[in-house]
Order: C-alpha cells, then sequence, then structure tokens
C-alpha cells in the first residue's frame, strides 16, 4: 500500500526551469523591476531635455540644470526646502525623543493610555493638518488669534501666532513628523538591556552621567535614523507648504515641482529635473541611514523582551505627563476640534455661531444629489477608496511574493528584488510620481485611476513587504520545507501553509496601505486629472477654488474615515506591529 | 504497515555527491548506500557535510555532480540532468525544529500529506488515529502545535512524517533541541518506531552517543568526506583513524611509528617521540607499513591502573586529578610530559599525588593513521 505520489518521472532540463517557483519569481520580478526602475530612468533622461520658448519642440543639453540656478524662484525655493527639512528635523526629533523617553523610562501617569495617541499623526494627513491649523492659526481668521484679540481688546492686525509662514510649515510638518521619530527612539529605549545601565550604575556611575555615556549613546544610531527618515520626509512633503507657505510667497522645491508638472506654464522637462535634485539628495539621505547608522543600533540585537529601567520623576512626572498631553492637544486635538467646528458653519467668518451650524456642508460634499455639489469631491471620494481597496490588495499580492523571493530564495534574483524594494523607500512620493507621469503621458494609461495606482503600487509596496517580511524572518523556513516534503508543490505550500501563517502581517500590512493610500497627496497631485481626482485631490480643490467650511468638512470626513482604520489595524495588528 | 518485503541490497544509492557552496565543497565526492529498512546515521561536527548530504536526498537543494535515487527512481542526477522537486520524492523529513505547522491541530498536521496525496477522508482519519497512537499522542489529536511541548511535537513530526508511508525518512538533527533527559528517551522511543514501521532512515546528528545507540550503520563525515562506516560497535571500538577515534568516545591519542609489523594484524608501535622509551604491542588498524607515522589510540576505560607494577612492564606515573563519578574515577595521570586519560575502578581508591602504573591491554591498544 505505498501511496506513491504523481507518477514519477525525470523532467527534462527545460521543464525543470519552468517550475510554479521560478516562473512567478521571473514574472514578479520583472514587473517590479520595471515599475520601479523604469520611471527613473526616464526621469534621468527627460532631465537632460530643454524645452523650447514656444513650448513644443526640445532639445538635449544641460540648460534645465543651469535654470536650477538661475531662475527667478527655483535656488530660493531649493533653500526654503532645506530650511523646512532641518527645521521640521530639529521639531521632529526633540518631540519624539522626549516623548520616547517619558513613555519608555519613566514614571509619568497614564503612560499605557496615552501611548497609542502619540502615534495618530503618523496615520493622519499633514495637509489636512495644515488646513486645521490655518484655522486655528492665520493672522486674520485664526481662532486662537481672534480670541487672543478678544481676549486683550485689540485691533484686527495684532496676533498671537502666524503660521502662514514657513515656521508655520515646520511646525506642523514637526508635530507630524514625529511618531516617525517616536517610533524609532521608543523601540530602541524598549528592547535595551537594563543590565547595561545597571552595570553602569555598580561601577558608580550616577544617574545622568549613566544617561549622557550609556543610555543616549546606545539610543543614538536609533535617533539619527528617525532624523534621517524625518527630514527626507519632509522635504518631499507637498502638502504643508502648498497650504502655508507658497500661497504667502514661499516657495519650496516640492511647490515648484507641482508648478512645473500642471500648472499654466507647466514644464514637465524642468520638473523632471527638479525631481532628480530632490531624489539624488534623499536617496543619498536614506543610503547613509541604511548603509552606516541603522547597523549600528546595538539594541536590537539581542531581541529579548526585556523590563526597562524606569525612573521616578517625582514630583517632575506631572510636568512629563502635561508635556506629553500638550503635544496630543496641539497635534491631534485641537487641528480635529477645529476642522469639526469649521466645517459646521455655512461660511467660515473666524467666528463660532451655533445658531447657523448645520451639517449642510457635509451633503454638499458627500452626496452628488445635493444640487451645487462638488463634483470633484464626491468622485474623490469614490476614487480613494476604490484606489486604496485596489492598491492595497495588489501591493500586498507582490509584497508576498517579493518577501518571499527575498526570505525564502538565495542567489541573484532574491539580492535584486531586496535592492529595488529600497529603492522606492528612497525617492519621494512627488519625485517618483513626476517619473511616472513623464514615462506614461503618451500612454492610454494616463489620464485613468490606473496610472494613480501604479504610482501608489510602487511608491508604497515597500512598506507592505516590510510588515510581511517581519513575520517571515520569525518564521521557521523549516514549516515551508516540510511541506514540500510532506508532497505539497510550491503553490500548495504558498496556500496552504506559508500564507496562514502571514495572516496577521498580510492584513496589517493591507490596512497600513489602506491608509497611507486614502490621504496620499503628492503623488495623486501629479498624476490626477479631470474625473481622477483623489480624496485629498478633492480637498485640495476646495481648499482653493471653494471655501474654508467645505474644505473643512472634507477633511474632517477623511480624517474620520482614518481615526476608524487606525482603530482596525491596532485591533489586528497589535500593539508591537509599529515598532518593527 | 511495512512495505512488500523485496530485500534489495542497495536500497538508497548516493553516487559520487558534490555540492558547493560558493567557493566551499561542503560535500567532496561522497558515496555510500543502504540496505532497505535500516537506519543510517551520518555523524560529525557542524560543517562536515552531513545536513548537506541529507539535504541533497530531500532535494531542498540542488547538486553540483553526482546522483541520487531510490530502488529505481532517480532522485537527482547531475550527468543526466533530472532533478525531481522534494515533493514528487516521497520522503518523509523530521527537521531540526519539528516545523509543526502553528495554525493546525496535531490531527490537521499528520493529516496533510495524505490529504495532498488525495486519500479519502475516512482513511485519512482512519490512518491519522493509528499513527497519533503509534507515536503516543492520541489524546493531544486537537491540540494546536503552540500548546504542545518539546517532546510531543517531535512525536507529532515524526508521526507526520511516517503517515504516508513514504519511500524515505529523513531526520534532521531531530533531539538537538530536547533536554538530555528527554532526549535520551526519545532516542530509544524513535528507534522503537522506526523497527515497527521499518521505513529506511537516513539520521543526522553530531551527538554521538545518539549514533551508537540508534543506528544500524554509522557514517563519519568531517570536511565534506567519510571518515569510516561501519556498524556502531565497530565504529567505537576499531576507529579507521585518529580523526574517527577522537570524535567517537574519548581516547588517548599517542603519536609514534610503527616499528614492527606482523602478519596477524598486530604490530609493535614505538612511541619514543613522544613519551621516552615506550613502545608497545598494538593491533593494526588499516593497512599500515612498518616505519609508518602512527597514532595509538587507547581508550580510558582500556587502561588498568594501579599502585603496583605487576610483571614489571607497567608506565610510571602520578595522578594530577582524580574525579570519582560513582562507578568509576575519571584519572589524569601525567607520565613524561604525556597526560593519559583514565577510567578506574574505585576500589583502587586514587588519590591525587599518587605513584601509580599504568597497563595496556594489546588486543585494545590500536594502531591508526594519523
Amino acid at each position: 500500500m505505498a501511496d506513491t505520489l504523481a507518477p514519477v518521472q525525470p523532467d527534462s532540463t527545460w521543464r525543470r526551469f519552468f517550475t510554479q517557483e521560478n516562473v512567478v519569481t521571473i514574472v514578479v520580478g520583472f514587473i517590479v523591476a520595471v515599475a520601479v526602475i523604469l520611471p527613473l530612468v526616464v526621469l534621468l533622461v527627460s532631465s537632460f531635455l530643454v524645452l523650447d520658448d514656444m513650448g513644443f519642440d526640445s532639445e538635449w543639453g544641460f540648460d534645465n540644470y543651469v535654470t536650477l540656478f538661475t531662475d527667478r524662484i527655483i535656488p530660493k525655493a531649493m533653500l526654503n526646502s532645506l530650511y523646512v527639512s532641518s527645521g521640521t528635523c530639529l521639531v521632529s526629533t526633540v518631540l519624539g525623543v522626549s516623548l520616547a523617553w517619558i513613555n519608555a523610562r519613566t514614571n509619568s501617569p497614564g503612560r499605557d493610555s496615552i501611548e497609542p495617541y502619540n502615534l495618530i499623526p503618523f496615520f493622519l494627513s499633514p495637509f489636512v493638518g495644515a488646513i486645521a491649523w490655518h484655522n486655528l492659526a492665520s493672522p486674520k481668521v485664526g481662532l486662537l488669534n481672534v480670541w487672543y484679540r478678544d481676549l486683550f481688546g485689540l485691533d484686527g492686525e495684532q496676533y498671537l501666532l502666524n503660521v502662514d509662514t514657513l515656521w508655520g510649515v515646520i511646525w506642523v510638518t514637526g508635530i507630524f513628523f514625529t511618531p516617525l521619530v517616536y517610533l524609532f527612539v521608543v523601540g530602541s529605549l524598549r528592547r535595551m538591556d537594563p543590565s547595561l545601565e545597571d552595570s553602569a550604575r555598580t561601577t558608580g556611575a550616577g544617574l545622568l552621567r549613566t544617561t549622557l555615556t550609556i543610555t543616549l549613546p546606545l539610543v543614538t544610531p536609533a535617533i539619527l535614523s528617525g532624523a534621517i527618515i524625518v527630514f527626507v520626509t519632509s522635504a518631499g512633503e507637498f502638502g504643508v507648504p502648498f497650504k502655508l507657505a507658497a500661497p504667502y510667497g514661499w516657495e519650496t522645491l516640492t511647490t515648484q515641482i507641482f508648478t512645473k508638472a500642471v500648472g499654466d506654464d507647466a514644464n514637465h522637462y524642468m520638473g523632471a529635473t527638479m525631481s532628480m535634485v530632490l531624489g539624488i539628495i534623499t536617496v543619498l539621505l536614506i543610503w547613509v541611514q541604511r548603509a552606516y547608522i541603522a547597523p549600528r543600533s546595538y539594541t536590537t540585537v539581542t531581541g529579548k523582551g526585556f523590563r526597562p529601567n524606569v525612573l521616578d520623576l517625582g514630583r517632575w512626572k506631572w510636568v512629563a505627563f502635561g508635556f506629553n498631553i500638550l503635544y496630543i492637544l496641539v497635534a491631534v486635538i485641537l487641528p480635529i476640534l477645529c476642522l469639526a467646528v469649521v466645517s459646521l458653519h455655512p461660511v467660515w467668518t473666524a467666528e463660532i455661531v451655533p445658531s447657523d451650524m448645520s451639517m449642510n456642508n457635509y451633503v454638499k460634499t458627500l452626496f452628488w444629489w445635493e444640487e451645487d455639489s462638488i463634483r470633484a469631491a464626491t468622485d474623490g471620494i469614490i476614487n480613494s477608496f476604490i484606489l486604496a481597496f485596489s492598491g492595497a490588495s495588489i501591493a500586498m499580492v507582490l509584497a508576498l511574493v517579493v518577501s518571499y523571493m527575498i526570505h525564502r530564495t538565495r542567489g541573484f534574483g532574491a539580492k535584486l528584488l531586496d535592492f529595488l524594494c529600497v529603492i522606492p523607500i528612497g525617492f519621494p512620493g512627488i519625485v517618483l510620481a513626476m517619473g511616472v507621469l513623464v514615462t506614461y503621458i503618451k500612454t492610454p494609461i494616463y489620464a485613468t485611476l490606473w496610472i494613480l495606482l501604479l504610482g501608489y503600487i510602487t511608491r508604497f509596496f515597500p512598506y507592505g513587504q516590510r510588515n510581511i517580511a517581519s513575520i517571515m524572518l520569525a518564521i521557521s523556513e523549516e514549516l515551508d520545507q516540510s511541506s514540500r516534503m510532506a508532497g505539497a508543490t510550491w503553490f500548495t505550500t504558498l496556500r496552504r501553509i506559508t500564507i496562514p501563517l502571514l495572516k496577521p502581517g498580510i492584513f496589517a500590512g493591507w490596512v497600513l496601505l489602506f491608509v497611507i493610500f486614502l490621504r496620499e497627496l503628492s503623488i495623486s497631485i501629479i498624476l490626477y486629472s479631470t474625473g481622477t481626482e483623489t480624496l485629498s485631490v478633492g480637498v485640495y480643490y476646495l481648499a482653493n477654488f471653494e471655501n474654508e467650511a467645505l474644505t473643512s468638512a472634507l477633511s474632517m470626513t477623511q480624517t474620520v474615515v482614518l481615526l476608524i482604520c487606525i482603530f482596525i489595524f491596532r485591533r489586528v495588528a497589535g500593539k508591537e506591529a509599529l515598532t518593527a | 504497515m511495512a512495505r512488500a518485503e523485496t530485500k534489495d541490497e542497495k536500497y538508497l544509492v548516493v553516487d559520487h555527491l558534490i555540492k558547493w557552496f560558493g567557493s566551499d565543497r561542503a560535500v567532496d565526492d561522497v558515496s555510500f548506500s543502504i540496505e532497505k529498512g535500516k537506519f543510517l546515521t551520518l555523524l560529525g561536527p557542524s560543517g562536515c557535510g552531513k545536513t548537506t548530504t541529507l539535504m541533497s536526498i530531500a532535494g531542498l537543494h540542488t547538486i553540483d555532480s553526482g546522483e541520487i535515487r531510490v530502488g529505481d527512481v532517480i532522485y537527482t542526477s547531475k550527468e543526466k540532468k533530472i532533478f525531481l522537486a522534494p515533493e514528487k520524492r516521497d520522503i518523509g523529513m523530521v527537521f531540526q525544529s519539528y516545523a509543526i505547522w502553528p495554525h493546525m491541530t496535531v490531527a490537521q498536521n499528520v493529516a496533510y500529506p495524505l490529504e495532498i496525496r488525495k486519500i479519502e477522508r475516512v482513511e485519512i482519519d482512519e490512518r491519522v488515529d493509528k499513527v497519533l497512537a503509534l507515536v503516543g499522542l492520541t489524546e493531544m489529536s486537537d491540540k494546536l502545535a503552540t500548546q504542545l511541548s518539546g517532546g510531543q511535537q517531535q512525536r507529532a513530526s515524526l508521526a507526520r512524517a511516517i503517515v504516508s508511508n513514504p519511500l524515505l525518512l529523513l531526520f534532521d538533527e531531530p533531539l538537538s533541541n530536547l533536554d538530555l533527559k528527554l532526549r535520551e528517551q526519545m532516542r530509544v522511543e524513535l528507534k522503537r518506531i522506526q523497527n515497527e514501521v521499518g521505513i529506511t532512515s537516513i539520521y543526522v546528528t553530531h551527538d554521538q552517543s545518539e549514533a551508537l545507540v540508534m543506528s544500524d550503520e554509522i557514517i563519519v563525515m568531517s570536511k565534506g568526506q567519510i571518515e569510516q562506516r561501519d556498524i556502531p560497535l565497530s565504529v567505537y571500538s576499531k576507529p579507521a583513524n585518529g580523526y574517527v577515534s577522537q570524535f567517537i568516545g574519548v581516547a588517548n591519542l599517542i603519536e609514534g611509528t610503527l616499528a614492527k609489523k606482523n602478519k596477524s594484524g598486530t604490530g609493535v608501535a614505538d612511541l619514543n617521540k613522544t613519551i621516552k622509551g615506550l613502545t608497545c604491542d598494538c593491533v593494526l588498524s588499516s593497512e599500515l607499513e612498518s616505519g609508518d607515522d602512527v597514532l595509538v589510540s587507547i581508550r580510558p576505560e582500556n587502561i588498568s591502573v594501579s599502585k603496583k607494577n605487576t610483571g614489571g612492564k607497567g608506565i610510571k606515573g602520578k595522578v594530577d586529578l582524580a574525579i570519582f563519578l560513582g562507578n568509576c574515577v575519571d584519572c589524569r595521570i601525567s607520565s613524561d610530559g604525556f597526560e593519559w586519560k583514565v577510567l578506574s575502578h574505585p576500589r583502587e581508591n586514587l588519590q591525587q599525588g599518587d605513584s601509580v602504573f599504568l597497563h595496556l591491554d594489546p588486543k585494545h591498544t590500536l594502531a591508526v593513521t594519523p
């Protein structure tokens, strides 16, 4: 009663090459390579194309690169970008490190219940944050400034705060990117072996000395990693400077790329050149972070769960508590409350009028059947849900196969794919979108949702891939191998063993991508056209052509949806998912 | 449950197997074969090529040269350009980590190979019950893998490997994650079950006592090559060379030259270069000629030690260390700069600092190639 498997016949070399595994590897590898490499190559090539004055013909040359320095606006925009990124980096690092330390290492009250709220800005749209802060602290109509004037009986020219400046950009981007630093540092502080500090104490070093000579150096790589990520992300951030700086005369590199991509004096080749500059800087920084800083993170080596030393702050713990609450107030509660209040008024006049409040703005933006519906906004909601759902699904399938190739096969293909997965992380969305635009503008996918889908997936599938990879590394390869030995084919093994084991990672990654796609602006703003607006483009549209109240209504809608997603994400992925 | 009894001289054949890892020859021209139903152990330190050989048989990686076949089925052959995918080889395998799938119950784990073979549900249930009874896990069948202890996961893994009645059973250091007591218990258990199902087995381990207890035959490997292949008793008592005698058990190894060779396979070794003036009668293990460099290998339990020099031929020494182990005393005895490892009987009552005489037994004094 031997239960032999399928009749055993020697396979020819040719058939042996076309195993399920190899075919899928080649197909997926090819797709990823084309999706990632092609736009960047075309972007590079386009940056050397110079458009003539009429805007019809082009020829090869370095003129675009010369223009970077001779233009009336671009040199200042580049400096402004540098200024904003450095400032954001500083704000996020100071806030992120201190919040991480408070939550990981002190007895500040209520840490467990407060901590999740520190991460909320990570999931929300900075662009919406800028809109909210504009309503809170623009000189004339900012609610905080109105209250300030009322309180002291000052005239209309006086104000307390002004976010419509580069400082405002730094402030809003800074508080929204704080969780990036926070996540790096809090993980590092928690995973640190407490005996490292204890042994310093036993040698006679005091608390302060131990903190400065042992704790801080050990988390420095994490801090630097977080700081670099913030610098790079804020350099590629479009929404905040677009809302708070560009209208008041401060252009940045991203707002300039935007005007070259769509505006009246669109010049894709010039946009490509500026994108190249931005991309080269960010890629270099990400490379430094991955090659030199991440490997130095000593504390992650052990991988053991420790109970970290907790410092008794005494009465100062209430200061720490207050500081954390203040952060949540300015980054989450105030902006959301402000959006809610503004969105209920027919027109926002910087005055809260309870008798005028209604849900009219929501009806106008969310439903077409209202007479003066705002088509771009309503279309945007639907498009964004289509894109987020299909994009997250396709990206996770891709991420699954790519992770499998990287971590379960050896050889050239695995290394190449690993490399291809890093590249999109190094380029800001707006840069990659510019590449996609110049690559596909003459193909039928331009002006369809497909080009947006392509841009989204290419830029963000590595995030999903990391989610899967972290679990895949934790589960033994022998679990797969034993299925093969049991007689299952590669595909059956994938279906019955690998995927079920990876399910939590796949779902967590899916929700994360869903959130990212739902709030995505900098790729969408380059690639959208009439009819293919997205939710964030809808917000942009309203902010530009309609009033603040309508804008706030759509922003509020987006925020609520994102908050629901965060709730689901935490329920599914658990506490640890983000710190990985 | 046993397969049809066709007594086959060579069942599994590994023929001139070569596998490169980068510029390393992990397996360097290895050939062996085993008879049907036998239990063969590949023994050696990590990096000796034993696991690579096993993985080559399993098909979990490709080979660079040679051929592997079972009966008339060719698993892989570089020359004939054949490579059978692992799932087509009909092999049961027990992994080091047990690889029990955590998202399935024990019964589901064990049923998996049968489901793949599209066997009817009724028969699957029947056979799963039977094999779980065999490994003693009947009560655990509805538990998830995460609820099992290490030893139970081990049994579940074995059940899954044998349930489909495969052509071969492969073990990749399956006991190395268990604690000592459980390990000793599982050795006997594994051997019992293998006897019962009679599936030809290849077992990979670095633990010599595991190999000695379980195997019908042992292949000792080092640096990708076979050092010796024999039954456990012979591997222990007649190591083919210095490497094997050192790896299996404990041995006193003394460098010297072969002074005289008798026809009966015995001879006289001159150990002057290690211990001044010492010569000894010995058994010659392999084809040695007089004048050859040799290693003389003597097990600690084969040296008798006493305070009196009976017969006048004893080697004089001093006890450096005497560790009481209950049934014997583990001694270190220095003699002319050489440190002997000797197991003495407790009634000799040796103490540190005693002057003693060592007596070698020519029957258990073995000369091997270095």
